[in-house]
């Protein structure tokens, strides 16, 4: 069997780097000689239904609105997520698939739905700068990344947090960082998040895959170190 | 007499700053101008004939470019920043120097150009392209483009802009006069959703046209489709020369778009000479990523405020031209661009702490580097004896 990462829409939700995450995990599957393959799905295509793990990076309102409308539109995502596959999505892409967000003007849209989070804009600045959190899980080390939104996200009463914020802003809501549900990830963590924390990259593969054999990938290690250790000196 | 006295004591400031070896003294000068006369750069740009250049990519070539144009072409002096610095500050250091020169030529920071463009009343602004650069200060490409296209909204300047980006033609959509030079053929990594509707943006053969009408206005200048980024730079100076009445000689205009230099410096370290480019964003590192020839390369990338602090934009990068080379990073965030390019299949790759470090394990042969904004100032200052942190904290 092939293991199928789906890149959705990195023309649209590209902006900041996420697009690192398809490559970290091709290059961890391809370590540990898992078969692989990476598809790309640009406006335009279909959104195949039998990818194994689907990723949505972050983007600016107008393009976030257009990949909603694409998305919305198609339903591939919704029902191959329904079906049980991982989706690991950040801002932007984090954002539109709860229930509701802000439209590229402002007014409230309604988003995939496949999480129930709500994101709205409040007066509060801009949330920039470097994020830790705890994350909920306990078998995972601290997680760090580089948020940079203007949207906060409330979770509903049946969502989990992928983390609780150390360092940041995160969600903006309570002390929560993301969103972990079954095997449905969402994060405001840029970096990209799956090169600074190997460890959840592993996750994903694991919930495609099952069990994985042991890697260790010198630089990936030594840089998740180097930055929990400068942001959060205490670990 | 307030300027006077604020020119003279900013004079003394810069000079101090200089000799006790903390750098060039241009931005402490400029401030000091600017702290004893707010009013400054209006007074100081009074009755003067102002070109301002702005964009991500090519402010401090372009505005060098378009001196030795309009100094070719009229035989005068021309004012202007020699070393970057695009804010007020720098921009009042550089109109203080050479005060009764008529014509100048400044670069200008993206955020900084709608205060400039009315402070300074500049006869001609060139706009070479907006694209993702510092996205924790800036925000947004389109915020930037949205800044502009409020600022653009008399008749009393002229832009000159490279119409094949969208970003700029939006921003130029309420300006009385538009110059544009178009290259043709050039998709634009920022650009799927139009910047005025926000519909998916028809990219066709590589130009775009969107249906709200973005796109349709017609280039006056159409430029060789073959010409890299610093040369079709050097076209957008030529036409800003003209709209200021200078004829560029023939001979100049040919060497600049044939062969427009890069943002390139010969460092001498450790008995070694390193052609080194400075790379600050993913546009300006896929130029420079083309133009390495050499067998070993020096990577250097730090993520202190001009930088970007956000290091992912490294990912967006393809770092093919690197395969079968030995690489080398240093910089404060070594080990973010060491994993990008082991990631993309470079088999020989070392991280070493200084720069100079980086040297001694490259070897013998050729050596080129590639440095981020911080870096590359550091490496410069080093090259005048100033041993200085650039850029603040990390």
């Amino acid at each position: 069997m092939t293991l199928t990462i789906v890149r959705l829409y990195h023309d649209l939700l590209g902006t900041y780097g996420d697009q690192g995450n398809a490559e970290v995990l091709v290059h961890r599957a391809k370590a540990r000689e898992i078969p692989v393959e990476l598809v790309e799905v640009t406006p335009g295509m279909t959104v195949p239904t039998s990818g194994d793990i689907y990723l949505l990076g972050g983007g600016e309102d107008g393009p976030q609105t257009a990949a909603l409308e694409l998305l919305r539109a198609d339903g591939g995502l919704n029902s191959a997520v329904t079906s049980g596959a991982a989706l690991f999505t950040v801002c932007a892409g984090f954002q539109l698939i709860g229930s509701s967000l802000p439209g590229a003007d402002g007014e409230t849209i309604s988003g995939l739905g496949i999480v129930d989070v709500h994101t709205v804009y409040t007066s509060a600045p801009r949330s920039v700068g470097e994020l830790v959190c705890q994350p909920t899980r306990s078998h995972l080390p601290l997680l760090t990344g580089f948020e940079n939104h203007q949207g906060l996200t409330e979770l509903g009463p049946e969502m989990q947090p992928l983390g609780m914020v150390k360092r940041g802003i995160g969600n903006g809501f309570a002390g929560a960082e993301g969103v972990w549900h079954g095997n449905i990830i969402g994060t405001y963590m840029h970096g990209p998040a799956l090169v600074r924390n190997p460890e959840l990259a592993d996750v994903l593969l694991a919930s495609a895959v099952g069990d994985l054999v042991e890697f260790h990938d010198p630089y990936a290690d030594a840089l998740a170190s180097e930055r929990r250790k400068t942001l959060w000196p205490h670990s | 007499m307030r300027l006077s006295f604020a020119c003279l004591v900013g004079n003394f400031a810069g000079w101090v700053s200089r000799i006790s070896g903390r750098g060039r003294g241009e931005t402490l000068r400029g401030r000091t101008i600017l702290a004893i006369d707010p009013r400054a750069l209006i007074k100081l740009s009074k009755g003067r004939e102002l070109v301002l250049v702005s964009g991500t990519n090519g402010k401090t070539t372009t505005t060098a470019y378009l001196v030795r144009m309009l100094e070719a072409a009229t035989g005068e002096l021309v004012s202007t920043s020699k070393y970057g610095a695009n804010m007020s500050a720098g921009i009042a250091t550089a109109l203080a120097q050479g005060p009764r020169n008529r014509l100048v030529v400044l670069e200008c920071d993206e955020l900084y150009l709608p205060s400039m463009a009315q402070d300074l009343q500049p006869k001609v602004i060139v706009l070479l392209n907006l694209s993702r650069d510092q996205l924790h200060r800036t925000g947004e490409v389109r915020k930037v483009a949205n800044l502009w296209r409020d600022t653009f909204v008399t008749d009393d300047v002229t832009l000159v802009i490279d119409r094949d980006d969208p970003f700029l033609e939006f921003a130029a959509g309420s300006a009385g006069h538009v110059l544009r030079v178009s290259f043709g053929g050039r998709r634009h990594p920022d650009a799927a959703t139009c910047p005025n509707c926000l519909k998916l943006l028809d990219w066709g053969s590589g130009d775009y046209l969107c249906s709200c009408g973005l796109g349709s206005q017609l280039a006056q200048v159409r430029g060789d489709q073959r010409l890299r980024g610093p040369a079709r730079n050097a076209v957008l100076a030529i036409e800003a020369a003209r709209l200021m009445g200078a004829i560029v000689p023939i001979e100049l205009a040919t060497e600049l778009t044939e062969n427009a230099p890069d943002r390139i410096s010969n460092f001498e370290i450790g008995g070694h000479s390193i052609a080194t480019r400075l790379a600050k964003n993913p546009e300006s590192w896929r130029e420079a990523l083309a133009q390495v020839e050499a067998k070993c390369v020096i990577l250097s990338v730090n993520a202190r405020g001009i930088d970007g602090r956000d290091t992912s934009w490294l990912w967006d990068i393809d770092y093919s031209a690197l395969i079968g080379k030995k690489v080398i990073c240093t910089g404060d965030r070594r080990l973010d661009v060491a994993y990008r390019v082991k990631v993309q299949g470079v088999v020989e790759v070392a991280t070493t702490e200084t720069f100079e470090a980086a040297i001694a394990q490259a070897g013998s042969g050729p050596v080129e580097g590639i440095a981020s904004y911080t870096a590359f100032q550091e490496l410069a200052a080093a090259q005048l004896g100033i041993h200085a942190r650039q850029g603040g904290r990390p």
